[in-house]
This record gives structure tokens, C-alpha cells and sequence, in this order.
């Protein structure tokens, strides 16, 4: 009787859930090794909200060990990547993604680098080329009247 | 060629002080929530204190504070009586405490010391706070009779600070 009221209590208990945000399940429900390992990496690619740049995989923290068991879960019952991080982008926001999405002002993060390297590397090029090119310096050997000079290669030139 | 290396070297360096200099004075722990303007995520959680169910959507028609809070929280201690007065005094708001990653044998001995004065929700599972996007806490959010979120603080507030985020509630 007892464990049946505490049944009929614990059904009553609602915590949101993932379906409202993201909709059912779009993948296949995952068990065994594939789940750890699929947990694992889509915990280094949330960040922990209480600490400095962690990912939840890497955080000791409660929050980051609530979320990680909420990744597993999610596998667990076949939502796929994309809809795990959208659903947890959809609490926090990008903030949450480790990786930034290629959009708006974060297109700035994967596109700057690339391009500073690109101008540094047409930069090392043009230079070089030019060192390259430029002709050596030439010398102009002038008719030189020095009396010793004379000297000196008549004594070389005598056999 | 020097001009041009000192021209570029210039630019880099004003974007980086520019960059470093619009982040002075942010909190680093800070999270803009996307849930602003979205409604409110519904859940069904036991309170502690009175032992009754309580349905976020019952609550429907009058706005809400929701308020994560844990006992381990030192500025919870502080934020408490603001609360507990500011509900006593404002029956017409629905205030809900959710307390994550705790027992309910220290909720109710923190109650019991300081006082309750209204329900306390347990999120044993931490999936309500998850949901709200709560980075720590306390976090409080203020939701409109409509269910829309219209509000969220972090840290612990003071009866100025509830009450302006409450009157976006109540417009």
C-alpha cells in the first residue's frame, strides 16, 4: 500500500522534458560501449555553465555531472547529437556549444584565422620573391693606377 | 613595405584592445537566456516543505518567481528572508523555490530555521534547473500570468531588484 502511494508520487513528478524542446527521438537508442563512448564526446563538446571553459566532460562539478547523465539518457533513448545540443543550445544558448556555430558574428571565429594566416602567408611569399628577383649587386671593377698593385702582378705574372 | 607591416600590425592590435576592452566589467559567468520571451518550461515537482504536487502550468493567470536555490549556497542564506518577506507580502504572486543537488532533510532544516512561505520543489535529478538553462546559483526567473518567461536574475536579490524584474511580470 505504502510503496504503491510512493509509485503514484513519483509518477506525478515531472521534470521538463527534452521532447518539448526538440520533439521525439530522431536516432537509434543506444546501449553498451557505443553509449559511453557517444556520451564522452558529446560531453567535450557542451561546456560547463560553473566553470571556466570546461567542457561538462572534463568538470568535477554536480552541474556538469546532471547534464552528463542527461546526455547519456538522451542516447539512451535515441535522440541524435544534433538534437542533444540543440536542446541544451535552447536552455543556454550558444554559450553552452564549445564548438561555435559557422553563423552570424561567430562565422568572424572560423573565418579570422584562416584569413590572418592567409595574408601572412602571401606576405612571407611577395618577399621572398622579391629577394629572389633583385639582381646582384655588380661590381664595377674600375682601372685601378696604383703604382704597388702594378708591382704585385708583375711578380705574379713572371713566370 | 614597413609602413605597410606597421599599418597591419596597428589594426590587429586595436581589434584585440577593442575586443578586451567591450569585455571589461562583463561577468565571465554571466548567460543571456535564450528562454527570455519563450514560455515557461512546465514541470510537476513534489515541495518538500508542505508535501503537496505542484503543476507549473496550474499556476497559469498569475505570475510566478521561480527561485533555484540549494543550502550548500552561501548566497542563498542571504537572499532568503527577501524572499520569504516579499512573498508574505504579495499573495497575488505565486513565488516556487526548486532546490537541486540537496536532501530534503536539509531543506527542511533550513526552512525550519529561517522560515518558509511558500512551496519548496525538490529537482532531485537536477533536469528542471537544466532546463532553465540555471548556470548556479541563486537564479530566479519571473514568468507573466501568459507562462512567458519574462525575467532572469542571477545572484542573490534584494527586495529593489525582485520587485523590478516583478513588475516586467506584471505588464
Amino acid at each position: 500500500m505504502i510503496a504503491t502511494f510512493f509509485l503514484l508520487a513519483l509518477l506525478q513528478i515531472k521534470a521538463p522534458d527534452a521532447a518539448q524542446f526538440v520533439g521525439e527521438p530522431k536516432g537509434i537508442p543506444l546501449s553498451g560501449p557505443r553509449l559511453e563512448e557517444q556520451t564522452m564526446v558529446i560531453s567535450h563538446e557542451l561546456r560547463c555553465p560553473v566553470c571556466q571553459g570546461l567542457a561538462i566532460g572534463d568538470s568535477p562539478s554536480i552541474m556538469a555531472a546532471n547534464m552528463k547523465a542527461q546526455v547519456r539518457e538522451l542516447l539512451e533513448r535515441g535522440y541524435t547529437e544534433e538534437q542533444i545540443l540543440s536542446y541544451f543550445e535552447k536552455s543556454y544558448g550558444q554559450f553552452v556549444l564549445l564548438k561555435p556555430k559557422f553563423q552570424g558574428v561567430n562565422t568572424l571565429v572560423w573565418i579570422l584565422p584562416i584569413a590572418v594566416l592567409a595574408i601572412g602567408f602571401v606576405l612571407v611569399v611577395s618577399k621572398a620573391k622579391k629577394l629572389e628577383v633583385a639582381p646582384a649587386p655588380v661590381v664595377v671593377e674600375e682601372p685601378v693606377d696604383d703604382p704597388y698593385l702594378a708591382q704585385v702582378r708583375e711578380m705574379v705574372e713572371k713566370p | 613595405m614597413n609602413r605597410t607591416v606597421l599599418i597591419i600590425g596597428i589594426i590587429i592590435v586595436a581589434v584585440i584592445v577593442f575586443v578586451l576592452f567591450a569585455g571589461l566589467g562583463k561577468d565571465p559567468q554571466h548567460i543571456d537566456s535564450p528562454l527570455i520571451g519563450k514560455p515557461a518550461p512546465p514541470f510537476t515537482l513534489k515541495a518538500v516543505n508542505t508535501g503537496q504536487t505542484i503543476d507549473l502550468q496550474s499556476l497559469r493567470g498569475k505570475p510566478v518567481i521561480v527561485n533555484f536555490w540549494a543550502t550548500w549556497c552561501v548566497p542563498c542564506y542571504e537572499e532568503h528572508p527577501t524572499l520569504v518577506a516579499n512573498a508574505r507580502q504579495l499573495p497575488d504572486v505565486q513565488f516556487v523555490g526548486v532546490v537541486f543537488n540537496d536532501t530534503e532533510d536539509k531543506i527542511n532544516q533550513f526552512l525550519a530555521a529561517r522560515g518558509s512561505a511558500y512551496p519548496t520543489l525538490l529537482d532531485a535529478n537536477g533536469k528542471t534547473a537544466i532546463a532553465y538553462g540555471v548556470g548556479g546559483v541563486p537564479e530566479t526567473y519571473f514568468i507573466n500570468p501568459s507562462g512567458i518567461i519574462v525575467a532572469k536574475f542571477e545572484g542573490p536579490m534584494d527586495s529593489d531588484i525582485l520587485r523590478a524584474n516583478l513588475a516586467k511580470a506584471l505588464q
